[in-house]
């Protein structure tokens, strides 16, 4: 595990102003959180729990009503302050009229060597399967074509960090996964990431989960921990169920072997984790 | 409610458009008492299907009815049928990022107010649908917009649930949503259906909707077709839910035999986990007789697609879904096919932007010499030669021209008209035609124009032709950058004025012409759009800081040019060539 924190909370508050001029009832109740270098954070938790906020605040940009500090490592990224979200919605986020355009005027932008500029922006499309639609106008693009564009972009500069806020949420599952590919990608390439879902089967079990109630962090560790249950495999002793989260399917298959008598080890949380745990426990 | 929800040989263009269509003869029928999910891929069409339905999209053929009722009425079929609109309720994707008042009991009040409850029954509803989509009544009084994005598409089914719809057309409910949003979500459409109501989802998320759904429809490349649940299911391969995935990766290994689990419950067309569970632990007690009989892992996995889809029932219907996700790629919506097909030389990246300003200025200037009206029919003749090539890609702006026409036709008679004795006089009016025309051949030779280039090729165009002013002090590069963002700015605001058109008809329940926003509605509507225009500029702002743009460079730094090519030179010859002709003509007559 690489120490160099990538971004640095803490003790951060977040209160929203209101119309009314009060400050309301903070998003953010005191927050300490960083990331790691090349790390995966999976990032979970209900609605109105404050994971929006947060990306916002991890991105630098919320400026007002907000306390505590902010620490970021990336020299580039900081002379900007900001760090690019990709959205539910990504439309505003893309500037040129193509996929093609809206790569090649980042790269411009961050001062990249103009002869590469080109090949660089083209590969990053590439990588993305979007090669054959890189000329198309932005606005008959599908949402997952256009995530998949602002992923690109992220790859194009070499972003060290990506911070991605429900990108799934509108994708059919084909795209869905093809997205999380690519971001998955990404991260083996040393890009850290901190992904927000609802959809738990995105989880792999080497990732860190960080859940998130009423504006704090209630939980900070591996994926796998989340889902154990106490040596009974009692219901409800884990902490995904007292946070009312939804196990994928391959866990909640792995508990009910459990009650059976046939304790996977490690537990699985995608369906092939789960049929290779079978093979390897009859094995 | 007893009746059901017709649609027959429906066909619908983009924008109308009878050439590129979106749905094209789709019949489908919608029963009450019943949940029918709509299923596809993104852009198959589901969103225009429900759209469709709602009323909110014009029909090119076909009819739709409910209940024996038809949903346009009138002899051009152009009005549609109010006591319809107010039998169901549409959540439209994005339906939480639409809002209109200050708070969100004002918002639950609009969504109320076609039905005319009394206070009390408005109070009694809204907190009726609160409590079942699981919003605190506290949030009551905050401004929508500060609520989370689930909040808010809580409160989105909450505005539909007051109105106490006998159907709810539904598009990608749970997205969004929480663990508990979603379970409030199964729970609210299963007593809609216990009181023997109607749904229409259209969704993605199989996972939890399919186990209530009575029947689903698959909708790909604007066509429908109905389908059982289980092989619908299948249909989506790669990406099936994953019980069924699972189920098919352990017969793969032989971790499970072929035919289990065989006993299953609920509606659900995959087993339970505890069912799963029980099997292979009851195959792992027989033991014995897998030595070897399995696949290696990966070759199941595999094979786990391809096996899935032979336990479907019915292998036609199957494999001809199946093979939308096997070729991989996405669909393409009808507007963006047009789009593709676009000749090369129609498309925005072809012609340099210099050429063609120059080419329109030249143009331009020829028309403006005309003047007369007999000289200006001569040169409609030669500015309608130069359009026509572009014709294709001018027909979104014959609306603006249309009403200019009309405009102008007023604005003559009026010039014309002397009162005593009232009469017309051509004489009076002539210098105003001449001018008038003028006007249009310019918007005429303009419209392409828009087209033929984007809003950075355009920038750079400016950045290359007029950099060297920028060392002496010109900041010729946020010139650039400015006119660049105005190009890009624009389409998007009137792309948010449709949206809200759409949600009057949704919402507001206005039975106008689709498009438009009824004159009652402007003053409700004007600020939330001036605000969510707002909105838009934050967003791209941040966007454009991230970026970088907060800063100008010394130096700019171009990853590409425009080119001045041979293609730029012809057009440009051909308007000149145009402009040379028209002067002599006009000299001969």
């Amino acid at each position: 595990m690489q120490e160099k924190a990538e971004i640095m909370l803490e003790g951060v508050t977040v209160t929203p102003a209101l119309w009314n001029g009060n400050g309301g009832e903070p998003i953010l109740k005191g927050v300490s959180f960083s990331v790691r270098s090349g790390e995966w954070v999976t990032l979970i938790g209900g609605n109105g729990s404050g994971k929006s906020t947060m990306m916002k605040v991890l991105a630098g940009m919320l400026t007002k009503g907000i306390s505590g500090m902010i620490a970021r490592q990336n020299a580039r990224e900081a002379s900007s302050g900001i760090i690019p979200l990709v959205l539910q919605q990504p439309d505003a986020g893309i500037i040129g009229a193509t996929p093609w355009e809206d790569i090649v005027s980042l790269l411009e932008r961050n001062g990249a060597e103009a002869s590469t500029i080109i090949a660089k922006a083209e590969e990053a499309l590439r990588s993305v399967g979007l090669e054959e639609r890189m000329r198309q106008p932005v606005e008959t693009l599908s949402g997952g074509q256009k995530q998949l564009t602002a992923i690109a972009g992220c790859m194009a500069v070499n972003a060290s960090i990506l911070l991605l806020d429900e990108v799934t949420s509108m994708l059919d599952p084909i795209m869905s996964r093809e997205v999380l590919n690519g971001v998955r990608a990404l991260h083996r390439d040393g890009s850290a990431v901190v992904w927000v879902t609802q959809k738990l089967e995105e989880l792999r079990s080497g990732d860190r989960v960080v859940i998130m109630h009423d504006g704090e962090i209630r939980f900070d560790g591996k994926a796998s921990e989340l889902f154990r249950r106490d040596s009974r495999g009692e219901a409800n002793s884990s902490i995904a169920e007292r946070y009312g989260l939804e196990p994928p399917y391959a866990v909640r298959t792995a508990w009910e072997l459990q009650r059976e008598g046939i304790l996977l080890e490690p537990l699985p949380l995608t369906i092939e984790e789960l049929a290779e745990a079978v093979l390897n426990d009859e094995g | 409610m007893k009746g059901s929800w017709l649609m027959q040989d429906v066909s619908v263009g983009a924008g109308g458009d009878a050439k590129k269509l979106l749905l094209e003869r789709v019949s489908a029928e919608f029963r009450p008492g019943e949940i029918t999910l709509l299923i596809g891929h993104n852009g198959a069409g589901k969103s225009t299907l429900l759209e469709t339905l709602a009323g909110l999209r014009k029909l090119n053929d076909g009819s739709i009815s409910l209940d024996g009722e038809p949903l346009w009425m009138g002899r051009k079929r152009n009005k549609l049928n109010r006591a319809l609109l107010l039998s169901f309720g549409i959540a439209m994707q994005q339906s939480e990022s639409q809002w209109f008042a200050p708070n969100a009991r004002e918002e639950l009040l609009y969504s109320l107010r076609p039905y005319k409850p009394s206070a009390e029954e408005a109070e009694r509803r809204i907190q009726a649908a609160l409590q079942s989509i699981g919003l605190q009544p506290d949030l009551l009084e905050r401004d929508p917009w500060t609520l989370s994005g689930g909040q808010q598409r809580r409160l989105a089914i909450a505005c539909l649930l007051a109105c106490e719809p006998d159907w709810l057309l539904l598009d990608e409910p749970t997205a969004g949503l929480d663990a508990d949003g979603t379970r409030r979500l199964c729970a609210i459409l299963e007593a809609h259906r216990a009181a023997w109501r109607g749904a229409v989802v259209a969704t993605h998320d199989l996972e939890a909707l399919l186990p209530l759904a009575d029947r689903v429809v698959v909708v790909r490349r604007g066509e429908v077709r109905e389908a059982a649940p289980a092989e619908a299911a299948l249909a989506l391969a790669a990406a099936a839910p994953q019980a069924l995935r699972a189920q098919a990766l352990l017969r793969g290994t032989a971790a499970l035999p072929p035919e289990a689990p065989a006993q299953r419950s609920g509606g659900a067309p995959w087993p339970t986990p505890r069912e799963l569970a029980a099997e292979l632990a009851r195959e792992r007690r027989r033991g014995g007789n897998r030595g070897g009989a399995g696949e290696p892992l990966a070759e199941a996995a595999r094979n786990a697609t391809a096996a899935a889809s032979d336990t479907a029932s019915a292998p036609a219907a199957a494999s001809d879904t199946a093979s939308a996700p096997a070729d991989g790629k996405p669909e393409t919506s009808g507007a963006a096919r047009a789009q593709i097909e676009r000749a090369v030389w129609l498309r925005p990246d072809y012609f340099d932007p210099r050429a063609v300003v120059l080419a329109y200025f030249l143009l331009s200037a020829f028309v403006l010499y005309l003047g007369s009206i007999k000289e200006l029919a001569v040169g409609a003749i030669v500015v309608v030669a130069a359009a026509a090539p572009f014709s294709s890609i001018m027909r979104k702006w014959w609306k603006v021209l249309r009403g200019f026409a009309i405009v102008s036709i007023i604005l003559l008679l009026i010039g014309g008209l002397s009162w005593s004795p009232l009469a017309f006089s051509w004489a009076k009016a002539e210098p105003a035609a001449v001018k008038l025309s003028q006007l249009m051949l310019i918007m005429v030779i303009g419209m392409p124009m828009l087209e033929l280039m984007t809003p950075l090729r355009l920038q750079r165009a400016i950045q290359q032709t007029f950099g060297w002013m920028a060392r002496i002090g010109i900041p010729i590069h946020s010139v650039g950058l400015l006119i660049m963002l105005i190009f890009r700015f624009i389409p998007l605001l009137g792309r948010e004025w449709e949206r809200f058109a759409k949600l009057a008809h949704a919402r507001g329940k206005a039975a106008s012409r689709l498009g438009t926003v009824p004159i009652r509605m402007l003053r409700v509507i004007f600020i939330p759009f001036v605000r969510s225009i707002l909105r838009i500029a934050e967003e791209m702002a941040d966007a454009l800081e991230a970026r970088g743009y907060g800063s100008m460079p010394a130096k700019p730094v171009y990853g590409f040019r425009v080119a001045f090519r041979r293609s730029d030179a012809l057009m440009l010859g051909l308007a000149a060539l145009g402009g040379f002709l028209l002067l002599i003509i006009i000299r001969l007559l």
